[in-house]
């Protein structure tokens, strides 16, 4: 491979692990305060089937997101007749198969984070006249936003990291769903190893840079984090 | 002072029966009282249900049946149907921790309920009445300091100045001077007092510690295993 | 159960699984994917006549069976579905001689029932270059000889479908694809496309230059040299060659 195939390569990894990462900020935030603060029959339940993506192997996601979103599945022919989009053989299948891979490890920090969020600390907003929504965005989520972070991180690692959801939803189109994983696998499948041996070097720098940045955000001391 | 008609006025009619569950052990709180002064003194050993009082009548916690009025104020009232939110009650309460915003400064915190929508104070946002009160506690040395760098008694007077400076209705506190050591608690005593003299704000006042009541003086209430002490119910109004 | 207890069954688990591992009289053979069926069959035949071998199957891309090979999977027979995999292999020295024991056919099909009703007929190469035709599946052809056949196809007709193809790992997932309907049509091997009669039409036959012929042959460094002499001896007998020619192979 060469620098251009590679850099266009990098760069469909970095995109698609992105775009999965921030559609885990909205619902992984979301259902992370959900199961945090709510109070619901079921909620024990919910949260371990929402964790499953984590423990099941990632071919067995990658079929099931194949069985609903192909052309013949139940979302997938709704989104072909409606809106003429199939999302397998795209980055935004991709995608989607990331952000489910990843999802667990975005939502359950973000569950701990809230919940480590004193409770009397809001109840003082509420006697002070805030509003619910005033409450979240003021009080809750400026303290838990570095569990959140933390977690977003590994998810962002993990998307990187995604093959075989991704390889079953998406395929392996260069330069639109062949990610860094998918080009090392089939570089080692067809003996260039020069070529794996690049691309194996270049994903784990950039998974070693998030990591380093995501153990930065460990919680610490607020004072010490404003004292600098 | 002369005390004009408006001032005279706190009625606090309270009247709740409520049972929390924790485990397998309940407890029971049946509180009923009414009172005309501006100064009470709920007074108590621990697990009494001095803070569940408290909170019944802030919003922080519904009681199952009865009913609160405060100055003329339905705050809750079980069969009809009336249970206004904390945000609506115009009390302000000042918890025993003080449960300052540990990830804001002394004025942005003092500044908290003046501020509407979803921002904070700004670091720096100009406000006559922050600085107002911020001067009245003594505090502007320490405006931009963060709660965990200031001290007890100054914590205790953040939390203050952010009670009041929400203009409230009433003053609710919750054991105010238990963590304070001694001389820290002479003090604080005499300003409270002081300090209620001045804005004739109504009061309400928490403790397991008798010294509190005598100092504090106003409508004395016992309250013993979530039951007021029949005896003395008919306590004297004195308002210092 | 206390935590030692515990401990101790966990390992005694552990240790039971591991015994099992090697048994003698174990024979390894990787074929091709288009192979699948047709091995299958052709192994519990084999292992009902010699009782006491266990025949292991190993399926994939017949450029991936030979990287396997060359970085010292111990395998014991090679089947893959091109001569040039096999050259290779015998240029690495990882093989012995090798000998034929089926022909194949390239196929270009269809899903069935077809989704798009104005679906346009395919029946030339060329009629895979219409608008109409979106995504096609062909596999990897530094790894897959389906993929490679198709290619040398393409080429030879001109035809540059690059925009269109749907890479696939091995035969059998262009196979699937089209019977998901998520591609318009994709390249298999006849045999491939009569396994699914109820999801896939063949549209046409693909002209190649030279009949698809499959080799096996055994490897020089296998632990069974002996009983992969004896399996291949099998597979190019006539019993051997009436399992293939029952799933749709031809004869070498």
């Amino acid at each position: 491979m060469d620098i251009h195939s590679i850099s266009i390569t990098l760069g469909l990894s970095l995109k698609v692990a992105a775009w999965a990462t921030a559609l885990n900020l909205l619902l992984g935030v979301g259902v992370g305060f959900l199961l945090a603060r709510g109070r619901f029959p079921g909620r024990a339940l919910l949260d371990t089937v929402l964790t499953l993506p984590m423990v099941m192997p990632p071919t067995v996601l990658g079929y099931y997101l194949l069985v609903v979103f192909g052309r013949q599945g139940a979302l997938g022919g709704w989104l072909q007749s409606q809106f003429g989009i199939n999302l397998i053989f795209t980055w935004q299948g991709a995608v989607i198969a990331a952000a489910l891979v990843a999802f667990p490890l975005v939502f359950k920090p973000a569950r701990a984070a809230f919940e480590a969020v004193d409770g009397q600390l809001e109840q003082a907003a509420r006697v002070l006249g805030i509003s619910e929504c005033g409450i979240f965005f003021r009080v809750t989520l400026p303290l838990a936003w570095r569990g959140i972070l933390a977690g977003l991180l590994l998810g962002f690692a993990r998307a990187m990291g995604e093959f075989g959801a991704t390889l079953m939803v998406a395929g392996s189109i260069p330069g639109q769903t062949q990610t860094l994983s998918i080009a090392i696998y089939e570089a080692v499948q067809a003996g260039q190893d020069d070529s794996a041996n690049t691309l194996v070097w270049l994903t784990s720098l950039v998974c070693i840079l998030v990591l380093l940045a995501a153990g930065r955000l460990a919680p610490g001391r607020i004072a010490h984090q404003h004292a600098q | 002072m002369t005390i004009s008609h408006e001032d005279a006025l706190m009625q606090l009619d309270i009247d709740i029966d409520t049972t929390l569950h924790s485990g397998k052990r309940s407890f029971r709180l049946r509180m009923q009282f009414a009172s005309d002064s501006r100064r009470i003194v709920i007074l108590g050993p621990s697990g009494a249900g001095k803070s569940l009082t408290l909170k019944a009548i802030a919003g922080l916690m519904t009681p199952a049946s009865g009913h609160i009025r405060l100055a003329g104020r339905t705050l809750f009232d079980a069969a009809a149907g009336i249970n206004l939110t904390p945000q609506q009650r115009n009390v302000a309460y000042l918890f025993q921790d003080y449960a300052l915003f540990p990830h804001l400064t002394v004025r942005q915190n003092v500044g908290f309920g003046l501020v509407r929508g979803w921002r904070n104070p700004g670091l720096d946002q100009p406000h006559a009445a922050v600085d107002y009160w911020l001067q009245q506690f003594d505090l502007q040395h320490l405006a931009q300091q963060f709660p965990d760098q200031i001290s007890g008694g100054q914590r205790q007077r953040t939390a203050l100045a952010r009670a009041l400076a929400a203009r409230p209705g009433a003053l609710l506190l919750d054991e105010p001077f238990a963590a304070l050591d001694r001389a820290l608690r002479v003090t604080l005593r005499r300003e409270l007092d002081q300090l209620q003299c001045r804005l004739a704000l109504p009061m309400i006042l928490i403790t397991h510690d008798p010294d509190d009541a005598i100092w504090f003086g106003g409508h004395v209430l016992k309250l013993c295993d979530g039951r007021l002490d029949e005896a003395e119910l008919d306590a004297v109004k004195d308002q210092r | 159960m206390g935590y030692t207890t515990m401990c101790k069954w966990m390992i005694a688990a552990l240790l039971a699984t591991a015994s099992c591992s090697v048994l003698a009289g174990q024979l390894l053979v990787s074929a091709a994917s288009s192979l699948t069926n047709a091995f299958r069959e052709a192994a519990s035949v084999y292992q009902a006549q010699h009782p006491g071998v266990a025949v292991v199957l190993n399926f994939a891309a017949s450029g991936v069976l030979l990287q396997q090979l060359d970085k010292g999977a111990p395998v014991d027979v090679l089947a893959s579905a091109d001569q040039q995999t096999m050259d290779l292999a015998q240029q690495r020295g990882l093989v012995g001689a090798r000998s034929d024991f089926a022909r194949n056919s390239l196929v270009v099909i269809v899903p069935l029932p077809q989704a798009n009703p104005g679906q346009l007929a395919l029946r030339r190469l060329a009629d895979l270059g219409q608008g109409g035709i979106t995504r096609v599946a062909i596999g990897n052809p530094t790894i897959v000889p389906a993929g490679r056949y198709a290619h040398h196809a393409l080429q030879a007709a001109k035809l540059d479908l690059q925009t269109k193809t749907i890479q696939t790992q091995n035969v059998r997932q262009a196979l699937d694809y089209v019977a998901r309907g998520e591609v318009d049509a994709g390249f298999v091997y006849r045999t491939d496309a009569a396994l699914m009669p109820d999801k896939v039409k063949v549209a046409f036959e693909v002209p190649q230059a030279g009949a698809i012929r499959y080799p096996i042959a055994a490897s020089k460094h296998g632990p069974n040299a002996a009983e992969a002499a004896r399996f291949i001896d099998f597979i190019v007998s006539p019993a051997g060659q009436a399992i293939f020619a029952r799933h749709g192979f031809l004869k070498p």
